[in-house]
């Protein structure tokens, strides 16, 4: 046995470490977890490959819902819009956000407002966001199509939410503006953190304002940035809510994500079977969880190269 | 020792006025924003309740979507309340067993298509308390002034019907106001009332189920009718995002449209007063039938659909009193009760003879609308379901009458859904 300072034994050590208490206060935290995020999970799966019905045991159907759901066109199309939007929306809300962090980075006038303004749509829920936006979108009175006609542009006018090629951007834009000012914030404080003789060396070296953004601040930044793309990406991945309440994934499904078709399934068909729900839910929590671990394992490969 | 023998007295008395009381029955049901279908009911339970004094329900009012995800979730775990708000559409409850039996209530005093629409197997599950038709509302002031004559039939034919549209167009106003926003059948109506017309009752209902193919040709010219009407302009621009209840006041209040499409349940919320959401005082109120068909097989045929009824939960340990109640609704009175307040069909039978009120001059104007009219029973997507029924509310309810797509995909679409 490996002696220890002063004397006293590992396993004496181990002896003594009290886990009773140690249990004691794990054990709330470990029920609430196996309650509310094991035991759902675990019953997803097993929901799958079942056909669930109320007041009836669950029928054992194997692989059928997993073969329905390859041949199910709707679910298909939901998932090219729900990539499409968690690969477009990421990378437009990063780059407005860099912009107007690294604008009130050098301190513009009035940058005090602008942050709190640009902040703003964030602390909004997206029951709000979307009820406001319906009003904007509206095709007689709303913003949108006031300003394009008061621009001389009315051919440009249409109802937003109504069109099938322009719903989905109309959606994206929504999303943009709702967490491009949260990613501010994020990309903000990465910038205030920044060493300042770094971009001292760079002013000194005649680096302009766009070289100095390109070659000093995103390289130092990107970790910040690449964390800011996977939990866009992860959210988007999810989004129901701005959906539900602007479009419930009409007209003609361009705006049908995997969430809102899989409620539709659960709860709007006239059925109750919770299994073809389960699967859709599966099969989904597999695309997603594949994706993250692709997307990190990319980023982390790049770093490798450029270290 | 007196005291206490009075104390024990006193509890027991106490606890024999509890018991007496202690039956409680739940309801969970629609119509929270339609206070004149809400008053109705809550009168019924307070009649209920002084006749069964030891009977009490406690009700709790929702809007229909949150009401049936609600109900889903409840039912699935055994925590719904005793009886509640359904549509005979639901069969999805009487297929998995959810319902109580009502073989025992009054069905005399129902009409026997109203017991139809809620037999599954041989036995009834619902109380049909509304029942609607599909009315063209309209405004008999601006119709006037656009110099559009509604004949005695009360039936324009279909190019009177565009050339309305058209002249409503030409005074920048919208011909019809409906909206799709929120629910999944009211732009529908305009092509399904068409298509039956044009099809008759049969050949309709083999097209609802999948045994007619949308490519037949009654079918397609029917589709494009309603296309002209649509390029027309007949609806309001905004109708991909107008709810229901905006399409109310579209029409009679902001902006103002000549007709408004919509079920006779039009009342329950336009007969509110006007800072309810109620139409103005002394608006001109016309009801006219849907445009006549060319060409149609049954131009006197019409949607009558079963709509909000009461079920009870078969989990219930209260059966007697949930039977008892719903029981009450089945009276010639109460049917009477709910045409003079709510002003909509009723599912239950009534003597029409007895129908007074403020009210009783439009109900006789909505009679005249289905005199000699041969029913179909429900709208599509209360037969239709899974595939077909979404694939009709996004194509047919939705974007054929916004003018997305045309005669040829809706016929693609509707024809591939049924494969």
């Amino acid at each position: 046995m490996t002696g220890a300072p002063g004397g006293v034994s590992v396993r004496a050590g181990i002896e003594r470490q009290p886990w009773g208490a140690i249990g004691a206060f794990l054990l709330p935290a470990f029920t609430v977890y196996v309650a509310l995020t094991a035991y759902p999970v675990l019953r997803t799966f097993y929901n799958s490959f079942h056909r669930v019905l109320p007041r009836k045991g669950d029928e054992l159907v194997g692989l059928a819902n997993y073969a329905e759901l390859a041949r199910d066109e709707l679910f298909w199309r939901a998932v090219r819009n729900t990539i499409l939007w968690a690969c477009a929306s990421p990378l437009a809300e990063v780059t407005i956000a860099l912009l107007l962090a690294v604008a009130l980075y050098s301190r513009i006038p009035g940058m005090r407002f602008f942050r709190i303004a640009w902040f703003t749509p964030v602390l909004m829920s997206y029951i709000v966001v979307g009820i406001i936006w319906v009003w904007i979108y509206n095709y007689d009175w709303g913003a949108a199509n006031a300003l394009l006609r008061a621009l001389g542009l009315e051919g440009f006018a249409r109802a937003w939410l109504g069109d099938p090629k322009v719903a989905l951007p109309a959606l994206i834009f929504i999303t943009t503006w709702m967490w491009a000012g949260f990613n501010m914030v994020v990309l903000l404080a990465a910038l205030h953190s920044l060493p300042g003789e770094v971009i001292e060396a760079a002013e000194l070296d005649n680096c302009g304002w766009a070289g100095k953004l390109w070659f000093v601040i995103i390289p130092l930044i990107k970790p910040t940035i690449l964390n800011l793309l996977v939990l866009s990406f992860i959210g988007k991945m999810k989004i129901f809510d701005l959906v539900w309440i602007t479009t419930k994934g009409g007209p003609l499904w361009s705006t049908e994500t995997v969430s809102t078709y899989l409620y539709k399934r659960a709860f709007e068909w006239t059925t109750f079977d919770l299994g073809y729900p389960s699967t859709i839910a599966t099969v989904w929590f597999a695309i997603v969880l594949t994706a993250v671990l692709g997307l990190t394992w990319l980023f982390r490969q790049r770093e490798r190269l450029e270290y | 020792m007196k005291k206490v023998r009075l104390l024990l007295a006193a509890a027991a008395l106490a606890f024999a006025a509890s018991a007496v009381a202690q039956t409680k029955i739940t309801m969970w049901s629609h119509w929270a924003a339609e206070k004149i279908k809400r008053d109705y009911v809550e009168d019924a339970i307070k009649r209920f309740e002084a006749a069964n004094p030891g009977v009490k329900i406690e009700a709790s009012w929702y809007e229909k979507t949150a009401l049936y995800a609600a109900l889903k979730t409840a039912l699935r775990a055994g925590t719904a309340p005793d009886f509640f708000y359904a549509e005979p559409d639901q069969f999805e409850y009487m297929e998995n067993g959810l319902l109580l039996d009502l073989s025992s209530l009054n069905w005399a005093a129902i009409e026997p298509w109203a017991k139809e629409a809620w037999s599954y197997k041989g036995k009834p599950y619902g109380v049909p308390l509304e029942a609607w038709t599909v009315e063209v509302f309209f405004n008999r002031k601006t119709l006037g002034e656009l110099g559009v004559t509604v004949p005695a039939s009360l039936q324009l034919d279909s190019a009177a019907f565009l050339e309305l549209a058209k002249k409503a167009r030409g005074k920048n106003m919208t011909p019809m106001a409906l909206g799709v926003g929120d629910r999944p059948y009211p732009g529908a109506h305009l092509t399904h009332e068409a298509l039956l017309k044009k099809l008759g009752t049969q050949d309709y209902d083999n097209l609802l189920k999948g045994k007619l193919s949308w490519s037949d040709p009654r079918v397609v010219d029917t589709l494009r009718l309603v296309k002209t009407w649509v390029d027309a302009g007949l609806l309001p621009t905004t109708f991909t995002s107008l709810k229901l209840g905006e399409a109310h006041g579209y029409f009679h209040t902001n902006p103002g449209a000549a007709t408004f499409l919509n079920g006779s349940w039009y009342t329950s919320r336009a007969f509110n007063p006007p800072d309810k959401g109620g139409q103005p005082v002394n608006f001109p109120l016309g009801i006219m039938k849907f445009p006549a068909i060319p060409g149609a097989a049954c131009n006197e045929c019409r949607t009558i659909a079963v709509g909000g009824s009461y079920v009870g939960n078969a989990a219930t340990k209260q059966p007697k009193a949930v039977l008892a109640f719903l029981n009450s609704f089945a009276t010639p009175e109460m049917a009477n009760r709910w045409l003079e307040n709510v002003l909509v069909q009723t599912g239950i039978k009534a003597d029409h003879s007895k129908i007074s009120g403020p009210h009783a001059g439009y109900f006789k104007d909505l009679a005249a609308t289905s005199a000699g009219a041969k029913y179909y029973f429900g709208i599509p997507i209360q037969v239709m379901q899974g595939k077909p029924k979404e694939v009709f509310t996004q194509v047919v309810n939705n974007a054929f009458p916004a003018g997305t797509i045309g005669v040829d995909e809706v016929v693609k679409q509707m024809n591939a859904a049924y494969k």
